[in-house]
């Protein structure tokens, strides 16, 4: 919860373990949206997801990491495979999608765009960064969660008490996610 | 692609060739049957023919699962109960035990699975959970406060705002998530209730083959749920 405990030195050079995740998240992506037979596709955005999932530990987002593990690596792609079972899957020769040059082309241009904002992002875990140094916003959360909360996770105060009716919003949209499935099934019992 | 099938008749489109072309075979099956008929059909005898062994007893899958289940489940209890003082929450916990549903149904079986779990259980969960929260957030309402005010909470000793929050997360989103993600798997591995009301009489369930996998559960189930 101290400043001095997350605000390690920052090594400007990326570590190997680093560069290892960001080329397995890079390359699963490309191959999600690539591979030509669908069930290939889920199973490489398992993977991605998992993969995003130890990129978030590893830039200490543990709260997001378990999200991206439980929901996306975990569930979703549970739910992906039970829907390819339920549908008809076409077999093919190809192993990979015949690239579309206007959508390459279209996503290089937002990419080469993206890529130029850059320079302007500070560098990860800086203790200067805007989103980590600001009086008003995140060093306040920090400091107060425990005096206001006695809590010791900021991610659970902010999401169960400053943001409480925010939560309570969430959670009922999930309910109702659940409603919407038995209509558009027309079943009107879950098991 | 489809110059193959061209020449054989429904029977011999729908066994052989409907899993390296479902396409082509729909497309020929046009002169015979009506198009809304016909690529349903040989859709789902793909389909079917795909998912003839929907569950085998896997001797590596199930002692693994058995082994692994109870530490999974354990873990995202762990993550639900200890979500004020460490990483994780209501809904990371749910989603883990969920997932631990998940996991035994793929080892023992999708139908086996919904038989022991019943709809009660999955129902109970979605909607008591709506109905914590709602009511945690309520109760400081009703005394005059303000809407999840955790230190109006009539919790005696305990400290009413830290267990206000964990109430909101253990009672309220965890069993939200957990009961509606399962519910979710289960509908998902039933699929389309085609004899239901609404745009799906005509289509799709005009031959009565489309359902036979889950009439018969869908049918002790709704007996069960409706009472």
């Amino acid at each position: 919860m101290t400043v001095s405990g997350f605000a390690s030195p920052v090594a400007a050079q990326v570590t190997a373990i680093e560069a290892s995740l960001l080329a397995f998240v890079v390359l699963t992506a490309l191959a999600t949206a690539l591979a030509r037979d669908v069930l290939a596709a889920v199973i490489v955005f398992g993977a991605y997801s998992l993969g995003m999932a130890a990129l978030y530990t590893f830039y200490r987002a543990p709260d997001v990491a378990l999200t991206e593990a439980a929901i996306s690596a975990g569930v979703t792609t549970v739910l992906l495979l039970l829907t390819l079972a339920k549908t008809t899957r076409i077999d093919h020769d190809a192993v990979f999608e015949e690239v579309n040059l206007p959508a390459a082309g279209a996503a290089g241009f937002l990419f080469a765009g993206l890529l130029l904002t850059m320079g302007d992002i500070p560098a990860i875990g800086s203790p200067d960064a805007p989103v980590w140094s600001n009086p008003d916003v995140t060093q306040w959360y920090l400091t107060e969660t425990y005096a206001q909360t006695h809590v010791e996770n900021t991610v659970m105060a902010v999401l169960a008490a400053f943001r409480g009716f925010d939560t309570f919003g969430e959670a009922v949209v999930v309910f109702a996610g659940g409603i919407a499935a038995l209509i558009v099934l027309h079943r009107e019992v879950f098991a | 692609m489809s110059d193959d099938v061209d020449d054989t008749d429904m029977t011999d489109t729908t066994t052989d060739a409907a899993a390296d072309s479902e396409a082509g075979a729909s497309a020929d099956a046009d002169s015979d049957l009506p198009p809304h008929r016909a690529a349903p059909r040989s859709g789902r005898l793909d389909s079917e023919e795909r998912q003839g062994t929907p569950y085998t007893e896997s001797q590596v899958i199930m002692p693994t699962v058995k082994i692994v289940a109870p530490f999974a489940f354990t873990f995202g209890l762990f993550i639900t109960f200890h979500g004020s003082g460490s990483p994780g929450g209501g809904f990371q916990g749910g989603a883990i035990m969920a997932a631990v549903v998940f996991m035994i149904a793929f080892a023992f079986g999708i139908e086996s699975t919904r038989d022991w779990l019943a709809n009660t259980v999955v129902v109970a969960l979605a909607v008591g959970g709506a109905l914590a929260f709602a009511g945690i957030g309520l109760v400081p309402v009703a005394l005059g406060g303000a809407f999840l005010q955790y230190d109006l909470l009539p919790i005696p000793i305990l400290d009413p705002v830290k267990y206000g929050m964990e109430g909101v997360e253990v009672v309220g989103i965890a069993p939200i998530v957990s009961g509606v993600l399962m519910g979710l798997f289960f509908l998902l591995a039933r699929g389309f209730n085609s004899e239901g009301s609404g745009f799906g009489n005509g289509s799709l369930g005009e031959d009565g083959s489309i359902d036979e996998t889950g009439s018969l559960e869908e049918d002790a189930a709704d007996a069960g749920g409706d009472r």
